[in-house]
């Protein structure tokens, strides 16, 4: 029997959960909301029925993100720098460098070959750093979100939008409304704006080659190529980006057990069980 | 408010001597209010690291430290009223938050007449005099008293204004250094003739030149105190040093400050001999590589002690230099002293500095605490209404980050060996401010730190591979 390994990393915004044996067995991604507990709990059933085992398969569970503490079935948590490193590696064993733009924070991490952390800075105090103003201006221009990539692509003239603050930029947005500027116009002005403030950040780092993007921003075909013309390089992007987090989290988790066996020593695990979790 | 302040926990400290640090703060503080009532001595608003400790106690004027009484307003989480206020007043939040908070507790105070309602620690009593400065590029110093006496305009000021050479790599700042200390010198003096006049009493040099040596003496104990920090196990982190920051800054020229830091040497070299640490199992050496830190957040350096990561260095507050290297010219003048005292301090670093390749004299600093204190990483922060310390921070990090690359070097021993180093030095910059608790997340500083120490491990793992 093959030993299987979870990640779960609640994010802000998203909660993702990969199984992972010899390879990904199964990835569920849903949308966080405020019942962190319970959610992890669907979620972990989710994947468990599209990888078709049972819980107490599961060897060993890593849960990371924002709300890692909040995953009562977790045998360890780690933090989510080292878990998107080990997951970046693990997908693209040329990454040196992992630019996760999240739901409500950006990071950047300079990671070795095996996928160790060696360096990382991070924007958390604003929400112009992070996806939370793409989110912010698709609202008020009322574009899907998921379209505002495409719609970007379209522009011939971005617009210049302050970086400075979420809450500005989008009068700056309403005011190029009123002046009759091509949405596509604006909307890759607020790509450009935000990488500008990812780039900013992520250059307090040594840059190093490959630099892979993540999280949802890369899911954004206009930000990635606003990001890759503030870097004035190509950047790679995972088949699915939201994942590497979880996937980093199940692969240390698999170093883990491993490095314990070697040792001889054993690894205390929960109950594998999916508890119904009260909410007040 | 009150219930967050209940709800706040008391910093651990490791030392005795830091530990017994609070009630000094609050009995200076108190010490003042006192005298006001009394009218025995008078008080005069100042700021520290400015080198004129000795010419006011010399005189019996007791200082006002206004910096140090923002800072405890932040560590009591009792300054957001006094910030609000300032703001009502017309100036913005993103200015120096202690001059803000200075500026609300004086307008409050002057309105009433008295000290504002449940005041910090009694509250700051009303000078007789101010004394402000422009140096150390801190252009709030400059305009802080000025702002003050809208509220107080009976109360005179004397700018005291102390340049120093800028560092030029290819120039020996010592052709400058005379015409520097003229103009301090003038300064100074300017200072003691407006002290005789707002007290009434003529300088005794003797007197001075007694409080001076005694400077001297307590900056080289600070020196062999703070070196004796280089131990493994650290006796002492930067945690406590904050609080041992308060002989440095607030009580230089007093007996009271020497025999602090005899107690604390002697305490530190007992810990030493019982290899008692700061934590029991140390895993990581960091250096607080600059920036103000967060007053109300001081048990952050209790969580990352709680990780096995300990400070045994900081930048900053560590306002003293070994007074034996700076080639301090003899003098029989006491002001003559001072001034030169304070060039050799900020041109400390300049020559070691110009012997490296493209160095700096601030990260040459670093570089030597990091070899000097065996450091694995750097952490800094970013105080967002302090210019002073927040310019330059990045810039530096990248600067080290030249030199502590994270590849093997080869390192030549006294015996012609070569040995295989890793000398990698990761850092972490926090973010938020001096006394600002609004800009302050606890969730996601300690996210932040959890993410440095993992890679503290990743880059120790490194080098076992």
């Amino acid at each position: 029997m093959a030993d299987y390994f979870a990640g779960i990393d609640i994010g802000s915004t998203m909660t993702k959960v990969v199984i992972l044996g010899d390879e990904i067995i199964a990835t569920v991604i849903g949308p966080t909301g405020v019942e962190q507990r319970r959610l992890a709990n669907k979620v972990m059933e989710e994947a468990l029925s599209r990888a078709g085992i049972p819980f107490e398969d599961i060897t060993y569970i890593v849960s990371t993100g924002y709300g890692r503490i909040n995953v009562p079935f977790a045998d360890k948590q780690v933090t989510e720098i080292s878990c998107h490193a080990k997951g970046v590696s693990r997908l693209v064993p040329a990454a040196r460098t992992v630019i996760d733009i999240g739901g409500q924070d950006s990071k950047a991490i300079r990671i070795d070959a095996n996928g160790r952390t060696k360096d990382f800075v991070m924007n958390d105090k604003c929400a112009a750093g992070s996806g939370r103003f793409v989110e912010i201006i698709a609202d008020c221009l009322g574009v899907p979100l998921q379209e505002m990539g495409t719609v970007s692509l379209k522009s011939k003239n971005p617009a210049s939008i302050s970086s400075i603050c979420t809450i500005w930029a989008q009068q700056e947005v309403t005011a190029g409304q009123a002046k009759g500027r091509p949405i596509p116009d604006l909307v890759a002005g607020v790509h450009r704006s935000l990488a500008d403030r990812v780039v900013r950040m992520a250059r307090r780092i040594p840059l190093e080659k490959e630099i892979v993007l993540t999280g949802g921003g890369a899911k954004n075909a206009g930000l990635v190529a606003a990001v890759s013309h503030m870097l004035q390089t190509a950047l790679l992007v995972p088949e699915e980006p939201l994942i590497t987090g979880a996937l980093g989290a199940a692969s240390l988790g698999r170093n883990m057990v491993e490095k314990a066996i070697k040792k001889g020593i054993s690894l205390e695990t929960k109950k594998r069980v999916l508890d119904v979790v009260q909410i007040l | 408010m009150a219930e967050q302040k209940k709800k706040h926990k008391k910093r651990r400290t490791a030392t005795r001597a830091a530990a017994s640090i609070g009630p000094m703060v609050k009995e200076f503080i108190a010490g003042t209010v006192r005298a006001q009532r009394e009218g025995a001595q008078k008080l005069a608003y100042s700021f520290i690291v400015c080198h004129h400790e000795e010419i006011l106690r010399a005189m019996d004027v007791l200082p006002i430290w206004t910096e140090n009484f923002a800072g405890v307003c932040g560590a009591k989480r009792d300054a957001e009223r006094f910030l609000q206020r300032a703001e009502s007043l017309g100036f913005s939040r993103s200015l120096c938050t202690y001059a803000l908070c200075g500026l609300g507790f004086d307008h409050w105070r002057e309105e009433l007449g008295e000290m504002p309602p449940d005041a910090p620690w009694g509250g700051q009593a009303r000078p007789d005099f101010m004394i402000s400065t422009g140096q150390i590029l801190c252009d709030p110093r400059a305009k802080w008293y000025q702002a003050a006496q809208q509220y107080m305009p009976d109360v005179p000021i004397y700018n005291i204004d102390l340049p120093y050479p800028l560092y030029h790599p290819d120039r020996d700042h010592r052709e400058e250094l005379p015409y520097y200390h003229k103009y301090i010198v003038e300064e100074l003096k300017g200072l003691i003739a407006f002290v005789e006049e707002q007290t009434g009493k003529k300088m005794d040099y003797e007197r001075l030149w007694e409080r001076v040596r005694l400077s001297d003496k307590t900056w080289n104990l600070i020196e062999a105190t703070y070196d004796l920090r280089s131990a493994i196990p650290c006796p002492m982190g930067t945690g406590d040093a904050m609080n041992t920051m308060v002989p440095i800054n607030f009580m230089m020229a007093t007996q009271d400050a020497y025999d602090f830091f005899l107690n604390l040497k002697q305490e530190l070299e007992e810990k030493i001999k019982k290899k008692e640490g700061v934590v029991e199992n140390e895993k990581y050496r960091l250096l607080w590589g600059g920036g103000l830190p967060s007053w109300f957040a001081l048990g952050d350096f209790n969580y990352f002690n709680s990780k096995g990561a300990v400070f045994p260095a900081e930048t900053t507050y560590r306002m003293v230099a070994p007074i034996a290297e700076m080639n301090i010219p003899k003098t029989d003048d006491p002001v003559e002293h001072l001034a030169w005292r304070w060039l050799g301090y900020w041109t400390f670093w300049y020559d070691k500095a110009r012997q490296r390749k493209g160095g700096e004299p601030d990260v040459e600093r670093l570089i030597n605490y990091i070899e000097r204190y065996k450091i694995d990483g750097v952490v800094m922060h970013e105080a967002f209404s302090c210019r002073t310390w927040h310019v330059g921070l990045i810039w530096q990090l990248h600067q080290l980050a030249k030199i502590y690359k994270p590849i093997p070097v080869l390192r030549l021993g006294k015996d012609g060996n070569k040995t295989q180093a890793w000398r990698e030095n990761p850092s972490l910059v926090l973010e938020s401010d001096i006394i600002d608790i609004t800009s302050y997340s606890e969730v996601d500083t300690r996210n932040k730190i959890d993410a440095f120490i993992d890679t503290l491990e990743s880059v120790a793992k490194s080098r076992v591979d």
